[in-house]
């Protein structure tokens, strides 16, 4: 997969990227970068 | 239980990442929810609730081949982790953690951004909702030299109310940003929202029910939803119709759909129940899952009617 593939399917339906600059030196440096995310164990959820 | 909000818009971008070569992991914060006294500050029900999330990203497709499931509790076991809390904490004054304890509540964002050193993120992904967190943990990471994780936010879906002129709440300093909190998929509001685990009858019903204004987009939520869930996830989108109304329509972008709306040429009731069939095949395998799985299930809607 291209730089530029990687870059759209992350950035497909995002509001937001801090920052998009930062985001193509990750893809650029890293393979395999890391990434999370973090879900409160409850019935409530923030989507 | 877990809502489509969660379910489908998480699920979607975590499975891109995945693709896009991501070593991605989905942490469950049971020790968080412990602090916020969720379910009474008991661990074991947390846990459970915790259990139930990691089979509903599994029944997503998200399985431990593909991603990394993680408790805080195994971060907050070890002493360097809080020494991170602290001296996250000592970067920012008391005042701007108290701004940035959000929105709907009670949540440590100094915690979360000692979260994303200690795992050693690249990337954080969240809600829009949860944006202050992302950028404390940013702008901690630069004071401490601990590098600055970079941040992605997703959409919050809007409930099946939509949102209705005057909603509005005070979540966010930003009131268009506040509104789009107010009007997400609460849990709070059962008849307005999609579970994961809603049969296709009941996604239908709940959709006939939902807030559909004709050929308006802004505030409403079913059209939003094929914004949000049924084109990401497909190539062209289908709309079955009865003959006499003119028959299937056939989208291969969400804007040719939009402007279909907008000009009349798609009734409210048409884009409902295409939409609850949608949503039916999205969550079939879901369905499929805990079928096969039930206890999980079981025991979350137990912890859920107490």
């Amino acid at each position: 997969m291209s730089q530029q593939q990687r870059l759209e399917l992350v950035t497909k339906g995002t509001v937001e990227i801090m920052q998009p600059a930062e985001l193509e030196r990750v893809l650029e440096e890293k393979k395999k970068p890391r990434a999370y995310w973090g879900f409160e164990c409850s019935g409530k959820q923030p989507a | 239980m877990m809502h489509i909000g969660t379910g489908l818009v998480c699920g979607t971008k975590i499975r891109d990442m995945v693709q896009a070569g991501f070593h991605f992991i989905i942490f469950l914060a049971d020790w968080h929810s412990m602090i916020n006294n969720k379910f009474g500050g008991d661990m074991e029900k947390i846990e459970t609730a915790g259990e139930y999330f990691k089979h509903c990203f599994t029944a997503l497709g998200l399985t431990e081949d593909k991603v990394e499931y993680i408790w805080a509790s195994d971060l907050a076991e070890k002493a360097n982790y809080w020494e991170r809390v602290i001296r996250v904490a000592k970067t920012t004054t008391a005042q701007r953690v108290m701004r940035a304890l959000p929105i709907l509540g009670r949540d440590l964002k100094t915690q979360e951004a000692a979260d994303i050193f200690e795992m050693s993120l690249d990337l954080a992904c969240a809600g829009i909702d949860q944006r202050k967190a992302h950028v404390l943990a940013r702008e901690a990471g630069e004071k401490l030299r601990w590098g600055k994780p970079v941040a992605l936010h997703t959409p919050m879906l809007m409930g099946l109310a939509g949102i209705q002129g005057s909603e509005k709440g005070s979540y966010d300093e930003d009131p268009k940003l506040s509104s789009v909190i107010a009007a997400k998929m609460s849990k709070s509001k059962p008849e307005n929202t999609i579970l994961l685990h809603d049969s296709p009858e009941l996604i239908e019903e709940k959709l006939r029910k939902a807030y559909c204004p004709p050929k308006i987009v802004e505030g409403n939520p079913v059209i939003e939803y094929y914004r949000l869930l049924a084109f990401p996830t497909n190539q062209t989108v289908a709309l079955n119709r009865d003959q006499k109304y003119g028959g299937d329509l056939e989208f291969s972008t969400y804007k040719e759909l939009e402007e279909a709306y907008k000009t009349g040429k798609i009734h409210p009731q048409d884009l409902k129940s295409n939409m609850a069939r949608i949503l039916a095949g999205l969550l079939k395998g879901v369905r499929e899952y805990f079928d096969k799985h039930p206890e999980p299930l079981d025991q979350m809607q137990k912890l859920e009617a107490k």
